[in-house]
């Protein structure tokens, strides 16, 4: 072995990697921010050695974060397919589940994943997510009551403002104006982010409450103000001054809290 | 000593090439004022550099703040696709800052104090600077 490295020094060959080589340099591109590079690599590798769970995975992973989550999705399951339960290609699917609403494949795969390799926090914290969420992604049915008694001139809703959304943290819409097709959604949208939002603080040391955020936009800014119950979203003009917004999402707020809590009190005193 | 947010972006926006060097750029933007910590994680919650107070741990924390970006970047709580420059998430504690990337999600962890303003400006040449890097 050694006589032939000596050889193949002094006649100036060079060896071809092996798969195992070329997987791991993909690797530690990747891990350098070398995607391109680690893309080149991956598939060069992978038409080596086609039945390469390593492989399979990296492309997965480089897919990813090139936000192509279909061909993403093709390699994981490949992956799983090698290797019913390799925990990162579980994990990889469970955050393409987490991201299409499916909260309930997510958790199985997250399960799966925590199941094999118990000592996993990436999976435990998307865990911790899912857990949070409502069990069903589906957005709640309006409550007739709440809509009515919700007055908009009784919030004082700045004039700046170019949508206003009110919803409880199941995502049942208290109050939205205007009002329209997609109006559910958007509330199902704004309690997940402020729960992912909420568990991401609490692991950053930050408390567990989310109190306000700030979410620019290409054409406006949205500004949600949450408690654990309710949640508010007004959205301004990009042009629209921080601190004025801020402000106005207070006002409002309180407001809020005091319709819901003048609409509460009959319903105590019954 | 903290750096002021002016001088981190001069720094940001004078070296293109800074916008490959992940660990320089979150190194210059964790030193501004009032910013205890922060991560730069890829789409899929791949952890590329991180700077956090002992304590935090660094691969939930990267998994949790993908899957923010990640929704964020889908769909804003407007429901209108397409960029998401930058977010704040603010505690009574204080605030995590996010700012989207070609490559995935710049992250920084403040205490109360820290100024939006400041960070946003910060954060904005942080991420045209990786723009740039990944355009050529």
């Amino acid at each position: 072995m050694i006589l032939a490295r000596i050889w193949h020094t002094i006649r100036g060959e060079r060896r071809f990697p092996t798969t195992v080589q070329v997987f791991r340099r993909a690797k530690r591109f990747r891990d350098e921010g070398r995607f391109e590079e680690a893309a080149a690599l991956v598939a060069r590798g992978l038409l080596l050695d086609p039945d390469n769970v390593v492989g399979h995975l990296l492309a997965g992973s480089l897919h990813a974060m090139l936000r192509e989550m279909g061909k993403a999705r093709t390699s994981f399951e490949r992956v799983l397919a090698l290797e019913p339960t390799h925990p990162r290609a579980l994990l990889g699917l469970a955050r393409i589940a987490l991201e299409e609403g499916d909260t309930g494949a997510c958790t199985d795969l997250v399960t799966r994943a925590l199941a094999r390799y118990p000592d996993f926090p990436e999976a435990q914290a998307v865990l911790d997510v899912v857990r949070s969420l409502p069990a069903s992604a589906a957005p709640k049915r309006p409550r007739s009551l709440e809509q009515s008694a919700i007055c908009a001139d009784r919030l004082r809703l700045p004039a700046e403002s170019r949508e206003t959304l009110l919803a409880r943290a199941d995502a049942t819409v208290i109050f939205a104006q205007p009002r329209g097709l997609l109006t559910e959604e958007v509330a199902a949208r704004a309690t997940k982010l402020a729960r992912i939002a909420s568990v991401m603080l609490a692991r950053a040391g930050l408390g567990d409450s989310l109190n306000h955020a700030v979410i620019e936009g290409a054409a406006e800014t949205t500004y949600l103000r949450a408690d654990g119950e309710t949640v508010l979203t007004l959205s301004f003009s990009g042009d629209a001054k921080v601190a004025t917004a801020l402000a106005h999402l207070e006002r409002v707020w309180v407001n809020c809290r005091s319709e819901l809590s003048r609409q509460a009190a009959p319903n105590r005193v019954a | 000593m903290a750096q002021t947010g002016n001088t981190v972006s001069s720094t940001i926006d004078a070296r293109p090439a800074l916008g490959r060097d992940f660990r320089s750029l979150l190194g210059a933007l964790v030193a501004l004022d009032h910013i205890t910590g922060g991560l730069i994680v890829a789409p899929d919650g791949l952890l590329i550099a991180a700077q956090l107070a002992s304590g935090i741990a660094a691969e939930p924390l990267s998994a949790l703040a993908a899957t923010l970006g990640r929704q964020l970047e889908l769909r804003g709580p407007q429901l209108r696709r397409g960029t998401f420059p930058m977010a704040q998430f603010a505690t009574a504690q204080g605030a995590a800052f996010l700012g989207s990337t070609p490559v995935g999600f710049i992250v920084l962890l403040g205490d109360a104090s820290a100024s939006w303003d400041v960070v946003r400006g910060a954060l904005r040449a942080a991420v045209g600077t990786i723009h740039r890097a990944w355009a050529g």
